[in-house]
């Protein structure tokens, strides 16, 4: 039974008998929209995708995998629990990726790059693309990916956040020409396996993962609290969903392709854009990269499309039963903030060729030194925006 | 007692394999059962030619060796097929050896493992089959895939003669538009190209000045010698399909579609399947339509892209 405490916030929880209910509802409701919607028009994996999405945005709202949140946990407090996941993840990942190319290509010959994985261009672009997006999450208090789970805890600001993500896409567009000419064209695409091998490549970022581990155990100060409640309700430790994570991105990366959340938001603005004759006639080169590669849009259902729904989806169900559905009305102040901060996430996003997700945890894993490039500097900028919103 | 048992196993399963070998349709092609019985074999090497990345990676024929069309079959410096060196140390890598049987397949209905036929015979590599209906029917059947590539002990063959006769350049198909020559041309492309309505199929990046067709070819498009699932027609069927526009293999031919994969499917049709004189214009529409000095047939009146 609803129970809303005031006008300004509300959430939904329900007693243990009904707790299970309503989340096996949303579930059901997934089947059916898998079966009956998606199933018939699927030549590919857009089921797959769904069933991988909401699978990925059920554990990232139970361990709170929140790249923001976890982030400020450490920055605010010495809590480093949540950021010791993200490396649990990254870890996992990373063995699980190495698993699946030493099938697809025994060799990491120096010609080819492993299909569709996420190694991107390093060139100044990436760093400003990167800090951009770090200054981004400051303002929405969020990355992308936690913008679409947390839709589904009921954040009222996700919607404009992601809107303001889609203006910042099409913003990205427009710029591309110019910083592509200026500098992406000429820049390298670094997959260590061509210097190191995979062994070379899976050690050395393994050991560096430790060391960061180490560093962050290190300045950890203040220990979870034991929470009494039944295990499901509370929720998971972030490392205990990181292993999961990193399980699931390697499964997906082998069936499907790398995870990532901003294709199909990408894909959404370029097709406005482009229709709208916002757009230059042709986007040079953007279309030979790797990384969350976005389309002009033919068909109603894509595989990121659903995967993120599906995160929505997932999360929603995993929240209700959780009862962490919560409504805040918010603030005029909230919005544009968010808006803002979902705009210059767009921006960073559509130039560094993905986000936390697709560049940051898929390019890592995939031992693309992008994706440790977009890391430090998201990493920065994400620090110094929450520096001067709180400690002025 | 357990070696006569081996023996005996390996004999029935040899003569199965001959069985089945003769049930394919012919020389030139290997029905998904033949392949599937002979996948062990020693003196087999499966390649997969397919376009579409990872496509390969996620899922292959058992023991298939991946060829990148992009990398492996052309020469990246020279716009030209792979260079003989290349081409001999590619099928050593695959462990090909002299006297192997060679099975091609791919996506998009072997439109891009037909085109690797077609280097093949130029270089002049025995014993190279396709696989009837390609990929597709070998999904559609349900047949096992793994995502585990092979890494092949090296082969020894030798790559020692070039076969230039199956390869079309821009004079021949130029003697044949001022008919100069006595040549039939065959353009495989869709309809709408043929006519120069388009200038070519919807999301390519490679694309020509001017729309329309070389003055004299007839249109066939590629999908004409494939039956619904996606193997070749039968030898008669096919024979007719090609004397309704006028082919019937009197004549040298010459295929084309725009950049020579598609119509590699067609040039393996005319020239494995009829037995017909036909050599592929790997240059097609992309060189003929951007040519300057060549007279182009244009049915729809486009003579600019824009305005």
């Amino acid at each position: 039974m609803s129970n809303f405490q005031s006008d300004r916030v509300g959430r939904i929880s329900f007693p243990p008998a009904r707790q299970w209910l309503f989340p096996l509802l949303v579930v059901a409701g997934v089947v059916l929209f898998a079966k009956w919607v998606i199933a018939p028009s699927d030549s590919g994996h857009l089921e797959m995708s769904l069933w991988l999405g909401v699978s990925f945005g059920a554990l990232l709202q139970r361990s709170r995998f929140c790249f923001y949140c976890v982030s400020r946990d450490f920055f605010e407090r010495r809590d480093a629990a949540g950021l010791l996941g993200i490396v649990a993840a990254l870890a996992v990942g990373l063995v699980g990726y190495h698993f699946i190319f030493g099938a697809f290509m025994p060799v990491p010959r120096a010609d080819r790059l492993p299909p569709g994985a996420h190694i991107g261009p390093i060139s100044w672009v990436l760093v400003v693309g990167a800090f951009t997006f770090g200054i981004g999450m400051s303002l929405a208090r969020s990355c992308v990916s936690a913008l679409f789970y947390r839709l589904g805890e009921g954040m009222a600001t996700a919607p404009i956040g992601l809107l303001g993500v889609i203006v910042g896409f099409a913003l990205g567009f427009a710029s591309w020409n110019t910083l592509y000419l200026q500098a992406i064209q000429s820049a390298p695409v670094i997959w260590l396996p061509h210097y190191l091998g995979y062994e070379g490549a899976l050690w050395l970022q393994l050991v560096v993962l430790a060391s960061v581990a180490l560093v962050l155990a290190w300045r950890h100060q203040i220990m979870p609290a034991s929470n009494t409640t039944m295990w499901w309700r509370k929720r998971w430790p972030t490392w205990a969903g990181g292993l999961l994570i990193g399980a699931l991105a390697a499964l997906a990366y082998l069936r499907v392709g790398p995870f990532g959340v901003t294709a199909e938001i990408g894909s959404l603005a370029r097709t406005g854009a482009d229709t709208f004759g916002w757009l230059p006639t042709r986007l040079e080169g953007l279309d030979t990269f790797r990384g969350c590669a976005t389309v002009i849009k033919e068909t109603l259902w894509s595989n990121n499309g659903l995967f993120v729904i599906g995160v929505t989806l997932g999360a929603f169900a995993s929240a209700l039963s959780a009862g962490d559905v919560v409504f805040k009305k918010p603030s005029f102040k909230e919005l544009t903030r968010t808006f803002a901060g979902g705009v210059l996430m767009g921006w960073g996003a559509m130039v560094a060729l993905g986000c936390t997700v697709g560049t940051l945890l898929s390019g890592i894993m995939a031992s693309a030194l992008s994706g440790w490039v977009f890391a430090v500097f998201c990493m920065a900028g994400l620090y110094l925006g929450w520096r001067i919103q709180y400690r002025g | 007692m357990k070696i006569q048992h081996y023996i005996g196993a390996s004999f029935i399963s040899t003569c199965l394999a001959v069985s089945a070998a003769s049930a394919a349709d012919s020389e030139f092609l290997v029905s998904t059962e033949w392949l599937e019985n002979n996948l062990e074999s020693e003196d087999l090497v499966v390649f997969e030619v397919s376009v579409n990345p990872g496509v390969y990676e996620r899922g292959h024929i058992p023991g298939a060796v991946n060829v990148s069309w992009h990398t492996d079959l052309v020469d990246t410096v020279n716009r030209d097929i792979v260079s003989q060196e290349n081409f001999q140390s590619l099928l050593r890598d695959a462990g090909v050896s002299e006297g192997d049987t060679i099975v091609l397949y791919g996506d998009t209905n072997n439109w891009f493992s037909a085109w690797g036929a077609w280097v093949f015979d130029i270089y002049d590599v025995a014993n190279v089959k396709l696989l009837d209906g390609g990929r597709n029917k070998w999904e559609a059947e349900g047949r096992t895939l793994t995502p585990i590539a092979p890494t092949p002990d090296a082969g020894d063959i030798t790559i020692a003669s070039v076969n230039s006769e199956l390869r079309a350049f821009l004079p021949d198909v130029l003697a044949a538009a001022k008919n100069e020559a006595d040549v039939d041309v065959v353009d495989i492309r869709s309809a709408d190209e043929y006519t120069g309505k388009i200038f070519a199929p919807p999301g390519v990046q490679e694309l020509a000045v001017r729309a329309g067709h070389v003055p004299g070819a007839v249109n066939v498009p590629w999908g004409e010698a494939v039956a619904e699932d996606g193997t070749f027609k039968s030898v008669e069927e096919l024979r007719q399909v090609y004397a309704n526009v006028g082919i019937n293999g009197d004549k040298p031919i010459i295929t084309y579609c725009r950049i020579g994969e598609r119509s590699s499917h067609t040039w393996f049709a005319l020239s494995k399947l009829l037995g017909y004189d036909v050599s592929n214009y790997d240059g097609s529409w992309t060189e003929y339509g951007n040519a300057v000095g060549v007279p182009v047939a244009n049915l729809s009146g486009t003579v600019w892209g824009g305005q």
